[in-house]
């Protein structure tokens, strides 16, 4: 027995302005193609299927998020992305080049910050170019540019440990746009945040996103941020890690927390609800088998 | 009770400052205030008796001399012995009967008879060491203390030994009033009965004597010709320091290598691992046969001592670096040497510190080992030797300065990790100005320097 639902149109149903703007998103050239990429991992238990012919794209300056039940290969996704992991078949293309081992070209934030905590943000900012053989002031500069955008300039002489979670998060971000990446990977990177912090960081990088010419690969486990975020979704299903569905989202750019209650963003949040969650799951969650321990009359509910 | 006991102890919590800081006072007065209580209190412990005077036994080959340590149960039957001598003596006057004995004999039991009193006379002051064998001093000594023109204090003379004394006095003085071997009674003169003092064990001086002791031994030139504590010293630093040095250049670099690259580790790991089982000292002998004599098999042996440990111990650590920063550096496109040379060796820097601080502290261990082999020298060799001769009011001041000097270095050391790695954390305002001062000059030289490197390196490389 389920309470009344609220009458939300299909989610596929898209007002005019955003199919017009997903017809001139899919006109834009492909940065990101992945084609049946397969990882395999052998575990003392033997052999695990992470991720089974896996294969999508995304267009230049694409907001793509990855959602999936725990255990779907996300992060194993991100790190064949990156190139810290080599695929057992298949392969990614960057701008038709195919992926082979970690580069500047890619830049990735981890969920736990993994800053240098022996540089000061500057110094992590301008980590990059220097690995490139960049330094010197015009390089400087251009590192206060970066830290500019994610609003630390007061804080470039800082040390990590003196920032907070999203403070860090921040750093990451600049840290890995100052080398001008054609992709920029991010795996949960708000996944460690308070809810607030979380809300606040969204914003900033959806800010980021449009000033910037980036495209974004974001893997999140959380709905209503990939739905606030993305374009389109790539949600996968677990054991094996497979594609279940590519969704566009109907809800208009920009976007605002206002649109948390949206018909389009409830529609869409609904049925990735059902894709994530399958109903034959809901049903698993019976009542606990508990022995009534209050009195009589003593209710709660 | 209940109120002065709170809040000392809270299951995993730390105390105020204060407290802290009388705990940390505590942790070093206690120790010292034990060792005071045991020296200074004579009914605590205290199992022997240090003679302050002694007396040779007829017919026993065992001879104690004053300063000598008697068990407590033994000393009372040395004295009664010696008692029951002078009872001999006493009863044969008494009967009139003559000792047998040659004129000769009985002149050289005698003399030493009058020798007792030298320890007396040394201990006030009346008699330099040098003089301790003037019998003639030694005469005039028994003069003035049986006429009372001298009063012993330190040790005071029993009642008896003083009666011996005037006793003694009377029949000498029949003789000679001042020394002349010849003029020397030949009548048996009573012993005097041995004086002690409640002592504890020689291994244990009181905490004044070491002072002493140490205070001579630290600031006066030995007149013998041996070095000075303070060449001494600095001969224990430089072995220990060329050890640890050439240990860490070689040491750390394949600790960092094998922690960073398995192949590296499975090289040289099993083997290090196995040759760390072998106690460094048992290689003294072949080190002497390699390096000769002086410092070179010194020096070796606090390598041997070191350097397996440390490759181990620096792997480790480097082992602990967390991969995600090597990953995190790898998306921004760092190649494998600038793996190391940017994330690996800044990233387990603060650790590898701490690690070397604590190998420091064994180097001084087998420095202890390292200056016995081959010619001994050094703050080992001091202590050996006066150890040898039982001196160890001598003895404890070296160790405890070996203490000091590592405590205090490795005090230092712990806070100028706080100026060093200032990323860490650690260390108040005071050591990050220090820090500020003292790093940026060089790292902005080494910094820039890199960069021109990485720069060269990367034109040479792009087609």
């Amino acid at each position: 027995m389920t309470p009344d639902l609220l009458k939300l149109p299909h989610y596929r149903e898209q007002s005019p302005e955003v199919a017009a703007r997903f017809e001139r998103l899919r006109k834009r050239p492909i940065v990101m193609e992945v084609r049946a990429l397969t990882k395999r991992f052998s575990t003392p238990r033997g052999e695990v299927t992470a991720l089974d012919a896996v294969s999508f794209s995304v267009h230049r300056r694409e907001f793509m998020c990855v959602i999936g039940a725990s255990g779907c290969g996300k992060s194993t996704l991100a790190r064949l992305l990156a190139g810290l992991e080599t695929p057992t078949s298949g392969e990614a293309l960057l701008d038709g080049r195919p992926v082979r081992g970690p580069g500047p070209d890619r830049g990735m934030v981890f969920q736990g910050y993994t800053l240098f905590p022996w540089l000061t943000v500057k110094g992590n900012v301008m980590f990059g170019p220097r690995m490139s053989g960049r330094s010197g002031p015009a390089a400087e500069q251009d590192a206060r540019q970066w830290i500019d955008l994610v609003g630390l300039s007061r804080f470039e002489n800082a040390y990590p440990h003196q920032l907070s979670g999203g403070m860090k998060q921040r750093v990451a971000i600049a840290r890995a746009l100052a080398n001008r990446p054609r992709v920029l990977l991010m795996d949960e990177p708000f996944g460690a945040l308070d809810a607030q912090t979380r809300s606040q960081m969204q914003h900033y990088l959806l800010q980021i996103w449009k000033n910037v010419d980036v495209t974004i690969v974001f893997i999140t486990h959380d709905l209503d941020e990939a739905v606030y975020l993305a374009d389109r979704i790539l949600v996968l299903d677990p054991h094996p890690g497979r594609v279940r569905e590519v969704v566009e989202v109907p809800v208009p750019r920009p976007r605002s927390p206002d649109q948390f209650l949206t018909p389009p963003f409830l529609s869409v949040r609904r049925h990735l609800d059902t894709l994530i969650h399958p109903p034959s799951e809901k049903q698993a969650q019976r009542d606990l088998p508990i022995v009534r321990l209050t009195e009589v009359g003593d209710d709660v509910e | 009770m209940r109120s002065i006991l709170s809040g000392w102890f809270k299951v995993r919590e730390d105390l105020p400052p204060g407290r802290r800081t009388l705990l940390t006072v505590l942790s070093f007065l206690i120790p010292i205030g034990l060792w005071c209580f045991v020296s200074y209190t004579p009914w605590i412990w205290h199992p022997e008796i240090k003679l302050q005077i002694s007396a040779e036994r007829e017919g026993v080959t065992t001879v104690y001399v004053a300063g000598d340590r008697l068990s407590r149960e033994f000393f009372p039957e040395f004295v009664a012995a010696v008692r029951a001598e002078n009872d001999t003596i006493r009863a044969a006057r008494d009967s009139g009967s003559v000792a047998d004995t040659s004129a000769r004999s009985a002149r050289r039991r005698n003399l030493k008879i009058l020798r007792q009193l030298a320890p007396v006379g040394l201990a006030h002051g009346w008699m330099t060491r040098d003089s301790s064998t003037d019998d003639a001093a030694i005469y005039r000594l028994w003069r003035d203390l049986a006429t009372g023109a001298r009063v012993a204090t330190r040790p005071a003379l029993t009642a008896e030994n003083l009666e011996i004394v005037r006793d003694n006095w009377a029949i000498l003085e029949r003789h000679s009033p001042t020394f002349a071997y010849g003029q020397l009674p030949t009548e048996p003169l009573l012993k005097l009965v041995p004086q002690g003092v409640p002592a504890n064990p020689v291994y244990l001086p009181a905490p004044h004597e070491v002072l002493a002791a140490g205070w001579h031994d630290f600031t006066h030139q030995p007149e013998d010709g041996s070095p000075s504590m303070g060449d001494r010293v600095a001969t224990s630093i430089r072995i220990i320091f060329l050890g640890f040095v050439i240990s860490c250049a070689v040491g750390v670099p394949l600790g960092i290598l094998c922690g960073t690259f398995d192949t590296f580790s499975r090289l040289f790991e099993p083997f290090i691992d196995f040759f760390r089982y072998l106690p460094a000292p048992t290689f003294s002998t072949l080190l002497v046969a390699i390096f000769l004599a002086h410092d070179a098999p010194k020096i070796a042996l606090v390598f041997v001592g070191t350097f397996f440990q440390m490759v181990l111990v620096v792997a480790k650590t480097t082992r602990l670096l967390d991969r995600s920063l090597l990953e995190a550096a790898q998306t921004l496109g760092a190649r494998p040497r600038q793996l190391i040379s940017r994330v690996v060796v800044p990233g387990i820097l603060p650790d590898l510190y701490n690690d070397l601080r604590i190998l420091l502290g064994w180097a001084w261990t087998w420095l202890v080992i390292a200056e016995l082999i081959g010619v001994k020298t050094g703050l080992t060799e001091f202590i050996e030797t006066q150890g040898r001769f039982r001196n160890f009011d001598r003895v404890f001041p070296v160790i405890i300065l070996i203490g000091i000097i590592g405590f205090t270095t490795d005090q230092i050391l712990a806070w100028l990790r706080g100026v060093f790695f200032p990323w860490t954390g650690h260390g108040g305002p005071a050591s990050r100005a220090v820090a500020r001062g003292l790093v940026w000059l060089p790292s902005t030289i080494i910094e820039s320097a890199r960069d021109r490197a990485e720069a060269m390196h990367n034109r040479a490389s792009s087609p």
